[in-house]
């Protein structure tokens, strides 16, 4: 069975990466920019994972199941916060979310 | 059964402590009597044990005194680079046990007077905790084997008259009081702390047998030198000329306070510095000399003010300052025991004085004014009878106690070939009669009660006790140096051997004993005529006195000089320091500061804008640069030549 080589890997992260990153800044709906982390954060674990693989060492792959743990509790933490928002907002939308201005 | 009482011997020590300590932790939980009780206890305990000590150590050879003294308690406290090694030692001779003596045994009672007399008081246990912690610090004063324990002793002497006198702290008099009497307390501490830097400077050790023991070896120069700042210390701890205002002022204090720390023991902790001090003033005549001085001095001077006062406190303060001044007086020319026995027979009839005057004070509902006493005798017999007693002892009338110790002072100053510090002595001892009678007179005689306060004649057992025992032993404590009995002398004749007056205090020369007596009885004969068979005369007298009257009201004026010689100019300093300084230029700073963090502030602002993905779009180009710094400009040979 033909290894695929690390390279390729690495790409599909960096671009799943840069899809997160994009998503992140262009859409103003808070539940699509949480989505647009969740992307960012397994773009990093595909790259702890192919590491781990290419390199046969468990610590990439004990980082992911970290990783997926943090996530799970930042997305928790973050729809709270859009739930409690919206409820006293009727609406959801970032740009008109700012009064922490300084 | 005697290893026992001298192995307790720390014990006398730590007694009072515990009873501080405990009263001050575990007080508030306990009924206010559980305080007084262990107050008393503690006292009681280091007063048996110090009794257990004295028969003991006393019927020893005198040098067997000295070896037990200093060989048992031995304790290891600091050692100084590169020479000086402080050790915790006591030192338990015939004079700090006379000390020891009086310290507990006239403490005891009259901790047992606090116990009715503060019943009252809203803050009954913290009175016992401080006492107690008085005791303790004050028997570290006299059990220290080395001046720097000394000083610990002295200084926590000073913390505890100021804690008492302004024991009610809600008076601002009262803590105007205690300010004033621990700066000028600190003032005699620093006096002794040069002593010692003097000493540790030509002897390279603060403790006594060391420094004693190298006398000769120290010029007389540094010799006088090291005498004259001890006398400072001695000067500010006994209120002695020049820092004598803070005694009276010290009288704001609780009255079991004054008998026992303004004039029993605390003030004269000079008189027992100066004689444990004494072969350095023997080898230092001009020291020695000047101490004299000082003492006959402030004797006469303070005998003069309690002429006039009305406080029947501050004639009492007046009257200790006069009697601390014989004491002064007489280890000044080098008759330390004569000293010594002045300062027991004091504090038994100076305690007794202060106690029938509380008792009087308790009373009539505070009251301290003598003018508006008078008539007490038939409402107050006990405190009249006790007073009585006192004020013939201390007046200095056979066989009373007093009698015998003044004789013994003024007897030694004539042997010392100073003609006019004996007219000084023999003139005060005059003066003596008269204001005390004065005193009698104004309080207990003369007419009916003046006051306006009702007269509670009912007096706790607690009180009177110990005044009592306080009055017979008024009476009977001369009686230790009668002739060819003449304990005391004895006693002490181990400490001070050599001392330059050794002859015994019971010789009486039969001329001199007499004519003081005289004097005395002149004295009260005069206070007599004026304040009881004729009142119109005293106030003529007072009318012709004129100016002198009201410079001796003001005491010589000695608290106006003070304030405008050196607190007026402090505060005036202060005051433009404040005006021209720390308006404009020290506050500016912190403002100054204030601006400048606002000015930054208001820069990093703008990037604060509210917008989840402007602090995105931040973030993003923020890891983007650092990633571009990171593989081009720091690492970027590496990641060049990578394949």
């Amino acid at each position: 069975m033909p290894q695929v080589p690390l390279n390729l890997y690495l790409e599909l992260s960096a671009v799943l990466f840069i899809i997160g990153v994009i998503g992140f800044l262009l859409r103003r709906n808070p539940i699509t920019m949480l989505m647009a982390i969740e992307l960012m954060w397994n773009a990093g674990n595909l790259a702890f994972i192919a590491f781990a693989r290419n390199f046969i060492d468990m610590s990439g792959q004990v980082f992911a199941f970290l990783v997926i743990t943090v996530a799970a509790a930042e997305a928790a933490i973050a729809l709270a916060i859009v739930v409690m928002v919206f409820r006293r907002r009727e609406n959801a939308d970032v740009d008109d979310i700012s009064v922490m201005r300084g | 059964m005697a290893d026992f009482f001298l192995g307790a011997v720390p014990l006398i020590l730590l007694f009072p402590l515990i009873g501080a300590a405990t009263i001050a932790f575990f007080g508030p939980y306990a009924h206010r009597s559980a305080s007084a009780f262990i107050g008393c206890l503690s006292i009681g305990l280091s007063f048996v044990l110090t009794v257990g000590a004295a028969l003991v150590i006393l019927p020893l050879s005198p040098a067997q005194q000295a070896i037990y003294a200093h060989s048992n308690f031995v304790g290891y406290w600091a050692h100084l680079p590169p020479d000086l090694i402080i050790s915790f030692r006591l030192l338990i001779d015939p004079l700090s046990l006379l000390w020891m003596l009086i310290i507990t045994g006239v403490g005891l009672l009259i901790h047992v007077y606090s116990v009715g007399y503060m019943a009252s008081d809203k803050n009954y246990r913290t009175f016992f905790a401080y006492m107690n912690l008085f005791v303790f610090t004050m028997l570290l004063l006299v059990m220290a084997d080395n001046f720097l324990w000394l000083l610990v002793g002295w200084g926590g002497v000073g913390l505890a008259s100021y804690l008492l006198i302004g024991f009610n702290y809600d008076r601002p008099v009262a803590v105007l009081a205690a300010r004033k009497a621990l700066i000028m307390n600190v003032i005699g501490d620093v006096g002794i702390m040069i002593a010692m830097f003097l000493m540790y400077a030509h002897v390279g050790s603060v403790a006594y047998q060391n420094v004693f023991g190298h006398v000769s070896q120290i010029g007389t120069s540094a010799l006088t030198w090291i005498g004259v700042w001890l006398l400072l210390g001695a000067v500010a701890k006994s209120a002695q000329l020049p820092l004598q205002t803070w005694l009276p002022d010290a009288m704001e204090g609780p009255t079991p306070v004054s008998a026992l720390i303004h004039a029993a023991t605390m003030v004269t902790a000079g008189v027992y510095l100066i004689a444990r001090a004494h072969p350095i003033y023997d080898n230092a005549p001009a020291a020695a000399e000047l101490v004299a001085v000082i003492g006959g001095v402030t004797a006469l001077f303070a005998a003069t003010i309690g002429c006039v006062q009305y406080d029947i406190k501050r004639v009492l303060a007046y009257s200790t300052m006069s009697q601390i001044g014989y004491m002064i007086l007489a280890v000044g020319v080098g008759a330390y025991a004569a000293g010594a026995f002045h300062f027991m027979t004091h504090a038994f009839f100076k305690a007794l004085l202060f106690m029938s005057a509380g008792i009087v004070i308790h009373a009539l509902g505070g009251e301290q004014d003598i003018r508006k006493m008078g008539g007490l005798a038939a409402r107050l017999p006990f405190a009249y009878w006790t007073f009585l007693v006192g004020t013939v002892a201390i007046a200095g009338i056979f066989p009373f106690a007093g009698f015998f110790s003044k004789d013994a002072v003024v007897d030694a100053v004539l042997n010392s070939h100073h003609p006019w510090l004996f007219v000084l002595a023999v003139i005060t001892a005059g003066l003596t009669g008269f204001y005390m009678f004065r005193l009698v007179f104004l309080t207990f005689l003369t007419g009916a009660y003046r006051g306006d306060h009702e007269v509670h004649a009912q007096t706790e057992r607690t009180m009177t006790v110990p005044v009592a025992i306080l009055a017979v032993l008024s009476l009977i404590g001369g009686w230790i140096v009668l002739p060819h009995h003449d304990e005391l002398s004895v006693m002490l004749s181990s400490t001070f051997g050599d001392a330059r007056l050794p002859q015994s205090m019971a010789e009486f020369s039969g001329a001199l004993s007499l004519g003081l007596l005289l004097i005395a009885v002149a004295g009260i004969a005069f206070a007599w005529i004026a304040y009881q068979w004729r009142p119109q005369i005293a106030a003529a007298f007072h009318r012709s006195l004129g100016g002198l009257h009201a410079l001796l009201s003001n005491a010589y004026y000695f608290d106006t000089i003070y304030h405008w010689l050196f607190e007026w100019p402090v505060l005036a300093f202060a005051q433009w320091l404040r005006d021209a300084f720390e308006v404009d230029a020290i506050d500016s700073l912190p403002a100054l500061a204030l601006r400048a963090g606002g000015y930054f502030a208001s820069l990093s602002n703008r990037w604060e804008t509210g917008y989840l993905r402007r602090y995105g779009l931040t973030f993003v180009v923020g890891a983007v640069l650092l990633l571009f710094i990171y593989l081009f400009v720091a690492h970027g040979a590496a990641v060049g030549a990578a394949p």
